[in-house]
């Protein structure tokens, strides 16, 4: 059977070889290669060594030649620093540094961050406050030595902190941490370094103490967890959240307590409009008197009383009058008053008995009817008596009435239109009082706003003018001497990649960097990476420094963000000023 | 002349100008200190050669080792390499051809070829004859049929059309040695669609 052949077949597609490339797996199995490689010719050499011992010397030292010529790319012994979990970008080794490369290494000695000494009383402990404004507070007798006896007398403290990209690249310390196998890159709010001696030897802190080391952190977001250096397991530790920045916020900024206290507050302009608007409900109730008062004054008129037709057959009395006393009556003259049919009491007896006296008052409808008090003797009757008219005396009375009545009329109409008109009067006064009490409430409370926004601009103003120690104050509890941070995970940029090529004296020399830190200007962040592919995130900002043979060269921001731009991969150099001294310089000169 | 009439495109992957051969040079040599300076060399022709051995097997996944295995042999062989004048894609590229043809060494079934419609037409046009449907299947019986060496050029040729210079290196022949060769082979394809036309 022949070869096959396949016409048209589908392609393999690019995810798919990508996702098949392993970098670090390649490098792995060449490390483990190399080192199968030495211990083989370590065996063959041993087991010759009795029957070739004449010849051992030579062997010896063609063995140390194979043995470094293989052990020369790589440490035989695993350390964390070599684990290859994806790509490439995730080692830190050098052609410069890979031989017994210390763990932290500063690139530059003279760029390295200095420690501060403070001498302590151990018996005594101290607050040391340190010239960022953090705080060591040292209890007493929080100093043992390696027996784990109390120490006496004086003890160096040496602190060094580390707060921005330069720092972290000039003091060599590792900033990637490898949870699980997964490795991701520190964003720091902030390191310390703390060490502690007495006459030159160690010291350690006594287990049943704490140091607190107040941190006065340059990062105010609340996402960051603690984490100690484990030199020997070259890695992070996690130690727990870092919660110490929500309790400052409570403790001193106290922003929400503050804001309420601030609400609290009327603005002197609403206390002043509040005055006018208390103002108004009196000046309601004047308006209210002043109408009322005007409405009792409108002439009163009653109306007069139609004259009542005496009806035949009913009971009557014939009866002086004060006309004076009922003036109402004055249109009854010759009246006589008829008896109602509600007494129950009258009977026709009563009419022929002779009374001693006839009182009349006024009777249970006033105007209308009257009581009739009849008295003889001890005997007293009283009639509901009603006034009426017979003959020429009614129509004379009736028309006298309706001439009245008429003239009644238009003056009640003319009171009831001036009692309307005044009413309207007082009803308006009463709406433009009520709407100059609302407009006035409107601007209280605009008044308020404004004034509530100027002291919470001036509080976040008085916020931001303050110390970093009173904005942001990390709490690291320190058990023994060691470097400690409060730093926050994060993965490798992943939007694009280029292949750089570093160029010096505008491409006119390139150089192969040992080390290259990424620096992001969007986060406290360096990415440290091998020399290969540079990832970047498209929106993010980022400069670059290299070291190579021993010197420190910078990429700026700009720079970089135009060549990413571009697409392009020359990435042009220059070397660090000779005038960088320190770490603040570095800071500088790279533009953060 | 046959060759001399070649009209087909190129792959540009091959050409590399003064300065990015001076620039892999640098990552040879500092891959050379250190081998995880090998990184940009592993990335940038990872997808080659693993297109050169896939073009002549159909399991992916013997491919996919035996391109590890290429990369690992390029590592561990790396302080070997010195430019003179073969391109570090072709030293890859020779190790790739060795790897592969110790594995069909080993077994033989694995071997396949893998070819367009359109290389066959390019096959036609190079030997001057009207591509016809007959010819499909005369052209894959001749060609699957032809020695390992020579099946070798036609797949470098025109299944994965790299420039003659390219394929001397990595055939480690001269140019104009692999021309002949190339010359003679597609006489007797010439020869033999003729005799079918016929």
């Amino acid at each position: 059977m022949g070869t096959k052949f396949n016409l048209d077949r589908k392609p393999v597609t690019d995810e798919e070889i990508n996702s098949r490339k392993d970098f670090g797996e390649l490098v792995n199995k060449f490390k483990k290669q190399s080192i199968e490689k030495a211990r083989s010719d370590v065996n063959f050499l041993k087991n010759k060594k009795a029957t070739y011992s004449a010849i051992i010397a030579g062997v010896a030292v063609v063995c140390t030649v194979t043995y470094f010529a293989v052990f020369k790319k790589e440490p035989p012994k695993e350390t964390a620093n070599d684990k290859i979990v994806t790509t490439q970008q995730q080692h830190t080794t050098s052609p410069e540094n890979k031989q017994n490369k210390a763990f932290i290494a500063p690139p530059i000695s003279k760029l390295n961050v200095p420690y501060t000494s403070y001498k302590v009383k151990s018996e005594h402990g101290a607050t040391i406050k340190h010239k960022s404004n953090s705080k060591i507070i040292i209890p007493k007798k929080a100093f043992v030595d390696k027996q784990g006896q109390d120490i006496v007398g004086e003890v160096e403290i040496k602190y060094r902190e580390f707060h921005n990209q330069a720092d972290i690249i000039a003091s060599g310390i590792p900033m990637t941490y490898d949870s699980a196998g997964v490795q991701s890159h520190f964003e720091s709010a902030g390191m310390i370094d703390i060490k502690g001696y007495q006459n030159g030897e160690p010291v350690f802190i006594n287990p049943k103490k704490q140091i607190t080391v107040e941190f006065s952190s340059e990062h105010t977001a609340d996402r960051y967890n603690m984490y100690e250096l484990d030199t020997v397991a070259k890695n992070w530790t996690y130690l727990s959240r870092d919660n110490s920045l929500k309790n400052k916020k409570q403790s001193i900024a106290s922003q929400p307590a503050k804001q309420k206290e601030i609400e609290k507050t009327d603005s002197p302009k609403a206390q002043e409009l509040q005055k006018q608007i208390d103002a108004i409900p009196p000046k309601i109730e004047a308006e209210k008197t002043t109408y009322t008062q005007k409405v009792n004054q409108l002439p009163k008129h009653t109306e007069p009383n139609k004259p009542t037709k005496a009806i035949a057959g009913r009971p009557q009395f014939q009866l002086e009058v004060n006309y004076k006393e009922f003036p109402e009556l004055q249109a009854f003259k010759n009246a006589v008053f008829e008896v109602g049919t509600e007494n129950k009491n009258y009977n026709s007896k009563l009419a022929d008995i002779t009374w001693s006296s006839a009182e009349v008052s006024e009777g249970p409808q006033k105007g209308k009817n009257y009581l009739l008090t009849l008295k003889l003797r001890e005997r007293v009757e009283k009639l509901i008596v009603y006034p009426a008219l017979t003959g020429a005396d009614y129509d004379k009375a009736l028309k006298s009435y309706e001439s009245k009545f008429a003239d009644y009329k238009n003056l009640a109409a003319k009171r009831e239109a001036d009692e309307k008109r005044l009413k309207e009067e007082f009803e308006e006064k009463q709406t433009a009082l009520f709407e100059e009490r609302k407009k006035l409430k409107e601007e209280q409370v605009q008044a308020n706003i404004k004034y509530w926004k100027e002291q919470q601009a001036k509080l976040d103003e008085e916020y931001s003018s303050m110390g970093n120690q009173e904005k942001v104050v990390r709490i690291f509890n320190i058990s023994r001497f060691n470097i400690y941070n409060s730093d926050c995970p994060k993965s490798l940029p992943n939007d694009a990649k280029i292949n750089p090529i570093y160029v010096l004296n505008n491409g006119a020399s390139r150089i192969i960097p040992s080390n290259i830190y990424l620096i992001s200007h969007s986060r406290n962040l360096v990415y440290n990476l091998p020399y290969g592919q540079l990832p970047y995130n498209t929106n993010e900002k980022y400069s670059l420094c290299v070291l190579s043979k021993g010197k420190l060269y910078l990429c700026n921001k700009e720079t970089f963000t135009t060549i990413t731009a571009a697409k392009q991969n020359k990435i042009p150099l220059t070397e660090l000023d000779a005038n960088v001294n320190d770490a603040a310089d570095l800071k500088k000169a790279m533009g953060i | 002349m046959l060759l001399d009439a070649v009209h087909m495109e190129f792959s540009p992957r091959y050409h590399h100008t003064a300065d990015m051969l001076l620039d892999e040079q640098m990552i040879i040599e500092a891959a050379k200190q250190n081998p995880e300076h090998f990184g940009p060399l592993y990335d940038k022709y990872y997808k080659q050669i693993f297109g050169y051995v896939y073009q002549r097997m159909d399991d992916k996944d013997t491919a996919f080792d035996l391109t590890a295995q290429v990369f690992l042999k390029a590592l561990t062989n790396i302080e070997k390499y010195e430019y003179k004048g073969v391109p570090f894609a072709s030293w890859l590229y020779r190790i790739a051809h060795s790897e592969v043809m110790q594995l069909f060494r080993n077994n033989s079934k694995l071997r396949t070829v893998n070819a367009d419609i359109s290389d066959l037409r390019n096959i036609c046009e190079e030997v001057e004859e009207e591509y016809m449907e007959q010819y499909k299947g005369i052209l894959m019986t001749v060609i699957k049929d032809l020695p390992e060496d020579e099946l070798q050029l036609i797949e470098l040729r025109f299944f994965e059309k790299r420039a003659f210079k390219e394929i001397a290196e990595i055939l480690n022949l001269t140019e104009t040695n692999a021309k002949v060769k190339l010359y003679r082979i597609l006489e007797r394809v010439k020869k033999t669609l003729t005799k079918t036309s016929k």
